[in-house]
């Protein structure tokens, strides 16, 4: 029964969201803007369409979008973003930060492979500021570890630990550091704008520039369906703190889980509205804020381990 | 880990937010909410030891080092019109990540004071003070904008403070009261020597005031 | 309680005074110095019974306590000030006369900020809570900015705000220290106090690490204020862009005042940390050294004698770690005796040659016959010859190191003694002789020379006749 609920919310969800970025955005900025479920008609309508394969390319580049979506689908029974999924399979933190680098070398080779100089371009910033981020997002998640001295995540967010005031700072820097981490990770505004075509600026936009069709279809919906579990995981980490003054039921904990997320829509599309894209050479900056809350969960763990 | 310390440490986080910040008002402000979870973490301590004299003190606080002094160096940085210190010897961001490390010695230090003294509780408290000096320093070190070093001087001052606390049972309220009132002062005459040097000079930066040095 | 009245109210009149007086006129000025040497007096007819009997410490409200060493510091402080006061009459008017650009209400406000820097001054040695002395230090600083910025420049401002902040972060640390203090006050059952008369008493019940601790960042701070070596650089800056009252104030009070705080601290700290002498004596050495080093090469008149002060703090500080106070008031007394008499003569040569650049001066004994044998004469007696006061309390000094086994730092204080005899006279030789240039303007000498030649009189009659009989009878 969670499993299926599990499975039809990984199905719907991921698309739903980026509508709701899309509505909030048009919403701050005083227009009607699109449908909630444009981004379903646009993946019809990308389904149906024919695709252009570039003769230079291989093998790789038709088979790793599809490789990424099953490792995606992969990870979201790896993690628990929700107050009732299972451990389907042994959930390791490691395993997780170790497939997320895979899916981004997937991205990496498929954008290469065309040969195309903007994806290449891209590729070399995207590559530049994974390596950057590569150290926060792992030690964030290593924060939790180290509090609970287990690699299980499943363990971490299992909803009958007794929470105090000892996993709270953790949890909270655990969240800000993933959030700033997925705003580079999914190049939304102040890193990158994923409104814009100007091929020598944007990094994701370019990098899937030539995939087409059923192929761009499958890019996108990964690139979602990556985005929903982390948001699922920083909001569920945040509901977690709640727990020190309320113990809520499963059906409770993932209606706050929803809102969070909701909430978290709010503030990712008030960023992209207020912020300017900032230039190349300031994103590592940016990048180092991440970094320093993701240290500064580890500092927590430490001193609050008991 | 109890309230206090979760007060003051989250005040310590803030203080090394503001080594990473470049807007000076976004200092102002990372500022005021720093000391204002420090006065928070001693008030929550004068109600654990029901201590009227430190409710006072963390009252006194959260009225002059939190909303009255930032918000006077903010009308001083709107009158002379500077609004970003870049800093000095490292990017920002270095400072900040250095701020962590000198967090992570002032929990070592800690650790340290704390076997020689088992009567003390209130380790987090300890840290957070420690390591706002360090910040504090860091931050005068790092900038060169004349605002910033007063702000890194009153930070430096609130970890003397939260250590006052944590590892006795409260100064005496008049010595405090004193302190307060030397410091406010002090925070005063600086706006106004600020305000000299930027018509004089046109700038405030510190570490071009160097015309006196041996020629 | 009289104490502190006879000590307050006199200069608090003349505060209210000069507030209360519609217009600021130079008639003001007379009535204030008057005061003040008034106020001098008071201070002698008070507190020489004090001194003489035979009881020693005075406690006058809690956290308030005179002693003997504090009476002696106390009277000198206000003959200095009433010193520099009666010369800032003559000063402050040939200034005025110069140039247009400082005005009455400017000389007003230095009247009244000189006179709560003297008051703020005279409570440091009458407090006995070390949370209340330290903020009397800090308002001495507050205040002083205040004099130090009175020229209204560039430069001033420059120095002001170095001496300002660095001080003020100084002073920073010496509360953490007060806090630890405090602290290990506490720790082992009795109740926390802060009052040095108490703590004397209490030894045995200090947490002696956080005492250490405690001390060492009091050590910092307040020398810091007193210009000890790797963090005197605000001091000649401070001293030399100050008018030269104010210098001399700062030069020959206010240094007194910080390391007064160290002599009080040092007072418990001997009693607990063993080795706590040598430190201090090493940091005293060392400031004499690099001090006597700087001396060597400078270029301005003020800068040197600031450079002077810093060495003679340094010979304090070894006093103090000798845990000697009457060989540090024996130095202390004749260094500001003598000090204010140089900056108030470099004042008065600044106006002559209207130059503070050693290069632009010389030839001052033709010109100005006496000005010049003032100097020279006060020179010899900064650095130590005989028969001046400094001479007689740096042989007892160094006599003592020697006594007490110090063998390095003796050779260390003789060689850096020696470097700034011959660096002093070499620049005090170039500006007394050579050929004067043309725009040099005529002083009247008498009053400009009054006041000085007064110190180092004293000075002189202090080397003869009172540092001796002194010395003995308080050992």
């Amino acid at each position: 029964m969670m499993i299926i609920a599990q499975i039809i919310l990984t199905i719907f969800l991921p698309l739903l969201m980026i509508g709701i970025i899309r509505k909030l955005k048009a919403l701050f900025q005083n227009r009607t803007g699109p449908n909630l479920f444009q981004p379903y008609f646009n993946l019809f309508k990308l389904l149906k369409k024919n695709q252009v394969i570039s003769q230079d390319s291989s093998f790789v580049f038709i088979i790793s979008p599809i490789i990424s979506l099953g490792l995606v689908i992969f990870l979201s029974f790896l993690l628990p973003w929700l107050p009732f999924n299972k451990a389907v399979f042994e959930s390791n933190i490691f395993l997780v930060v170790y497939l997320l680098a895979l899916l981004r070398f997937l991205t990496i080779i498929s954008a290469i492979d065309t040969g195309s100089p903007f994806s290449s371009f891209s590729t070399s910033k995207e590559v530049t500021f994974a390596v950057l981020l590569e150290p926060a997002v792992i030690l964030s998640f290593l924060a939790l570890a180290i509090f609970y001295k287990n690699t299980n995540l499943f363990y971490i967010f299992s909803s009958n630990q007794t929470v105090t005031l000892n996993q709270i700072p953790v949890f909270i820097l655990f969240a800000m550091s993933l959030f700033l981490t997925s705003i580079v990770e999914f190049s939304r505004a102040p890193v990158d704008d994923p409104n814009t075509h100007l091929e020598l600026t944007m990094i994701h936009e370019a990098m899937i520039l030539e995939n087409s069709g059923l192929n761009l279809a499958i890019v996108e919906y990964t690139y979602s369906l990556k985005l929903l579990l982390f948001l699922f995981l920083m909001s569920s980490a945040l509901a977690h703190c709640l727990l020190i003054w309320w113990h809520l039921s499963v059906f409770a904990m993932t209606c706050l889980t929803v809102f969070i997320v909701f909430l978290l829509l709010i503030l990712l599309s008030f960023i992209e509205v207020f912020t300017v894209k900032l230039s190349f050479n300031k994103i590592p900056n940016f990048i180092a804020y991440a970094l320093t809350f993701s240290f500064l969960a580890v500092f927590s763990a430490i001193v609050n381990r008991s | 880990m109890n309230i206090i310390d979760f007060f003051s440490l989250t005040g310590s986080c803030f203080a090394i937010l503001m080594l990473g910040s470049v807007s000076i008002r976004l200092n102002l402000w990372l500022y005021a909410i720093q000391t204002f979870f420090m006065a928070l973490s001693t008030l929550s301590e004068s109600f654990k030891f029901s201590n009227s004299e430190l409710a006072i003190i963390s009252l006194v606080i959260i009225i002059i080092k939190a909303f009255f002094i930032p918000i006077f160096l903010n009308f001083v940085i709107e009158k002379i019109k500077v609004k970003s210190d870049s800093g000095l010897i490292f990017p920002v961001p270095i400072g900040m990540h250095l701020g962590i490390l000198f967090l992570g010695f002032s929990n070592l230090f800690t650790l340290e004071i704390l076997k020689s003294l088992p009567e003390i509780h209130h380790s987090g408290n300890i840290t957070a003070g420690i390591s706002l000096l360090f910040t504090g320093m860091l931050f005068m070190l790092l900038r060169k904008i004349a605002v910033s070093q007063i702000i890194g001087f009153l930070t430096l001052e609130n970890g003397i403070f939260l250590l006052g606390v944590s590892i006795t049972h409260s100064m005496p309220l008049i010595i405090d009261l004193g302190v307060m009132l030397d410091i406010l002062v002090a925070i005063m005459i600086c706006g106004l020597f600020i305000f000299k040097i930027s018509s004089s000079f046109e700038h405030i930066d510190v570490t071009q005031l160097n015309e006196l040095t041996e020629s | 309680m009289s104490i502190i009245l006879s000590l307050c109210l006199i200069p608090l009149l003349s505060i209210f005074l000069i507030q209360i007086l519609p217009r600021y006129t130079w008639g003001t000025l007379k009535v204030t110095v008057l005061l003040i040497w008034l106020e001098f007096i008071v201070q002698v007819l008070t507190l020489y019974p004090l001194l003489v009997n035979k009881i020693a410490p005075i406690p006058v409200i809690d956290g308030f306590m005179v002693d003997k060493i504090a009476i002696l510091f106390i009277l000198l402080t206000t003959l200095i000030m009433a010193a520099c006061f009666s010369h800032s009459y003559w000063f402050f008017s040939h200034e005025f006369k110069k140039n247009n650009s400082i005005s009455l209400s400017q000389l007003r406000i230095f009247n009244v900020i000189s006179i709560m820097f003297y008051l703020s001054m005279i409570f440091v040695y009458c407090l006995d809570n070390l949370g209340y002395l330290w903020i009397d230090i800090e308002l001495t600083t507050i205040l002083s900015a205040g004099l130090v910025y009175f020229n209204r420049t560039k430069h001033a401002l420059e120095a002001t705000w170095k001496y300002f902040v660095i001080c003020s972060v100084g002073i920073a640390f010496a509360l953490l220290g007060t806090t630890l203090i405090y602290a290990s006050s506490q720790l082992h059952g009795c109740h926390g106090s802060l009052n040095v008369s108490y703590l004397i008493n209490q030894t045995q019940h200090l947490d002696l690490n956080l005492f250490k601790f405690g001390f060492i960042f009091c050590l910092l701070g307040y020398g810091t204020k007193a210009g000890i070596f790797p963090l005197h650089s605000w001091l000649p800056d401070a001293h030399s862009e100050a008018p030269a009252p104010a210098s001399a104030m700062l030069s020959a009070c206010l240094l007194n005042c910080a390391l007064f705080a160290i002599l009080r601290l040092n007072s418990i700290a001997c009693l607990i940390i063993a080795n706590m002498a040598s430190l201090i004596i090493w940091i005293g050495c060392i400031t004499i050294l690099a001090a006597s080093l700087f001396l060597l090469r400078q270029y301005g008149i003020k800068r040197l004698w600031a450079y002077s002060s810093i060495e003679n703090v340094g010979l304090m500080l070894v006093s103090i770690g000798l845990n000697q106070p009457w060989l540090f008031f024996l130095l202390a007394f004749n260094h500001s005796l003598v000090k204010s008499a140089l900056f108030l003569l470099s004042g008065n040569i600044m106006q002559i040659t209207n130059s503070k650049e050693l290069k632009d001066i010389s030839g001052l004994i033709e010109f100005s016959p006496v000005m010049a044998i003032l100097l020279v004469l006060s020179s010899l007696a900064i650095t130590g010859t005989p028969p001046f006061g400094n001479f007689m309390a740096e042989i007892i000094l160094l006599s003592q190191l020697l006594n007490l086994n110090f063998i390095y730092p003796f050779i260390l204080i003789a060689i850096a003694l020696t470097i700034s005899f011959i660096a002093v006279l070499t620049h005090v030789g170039k500006i007394t002789v050579g050929k004067p240039k043309i725009n040099y303007i005529q002083l009247n000498n008498f009053n400009y020379s009054l006041i000085p030649v007064l110190l180092v009189f004293l000075s002189l009659i202090a080397g003869f006749f009172f540092t001796n009989k002194l010395f003995i009878g308080m050992n």
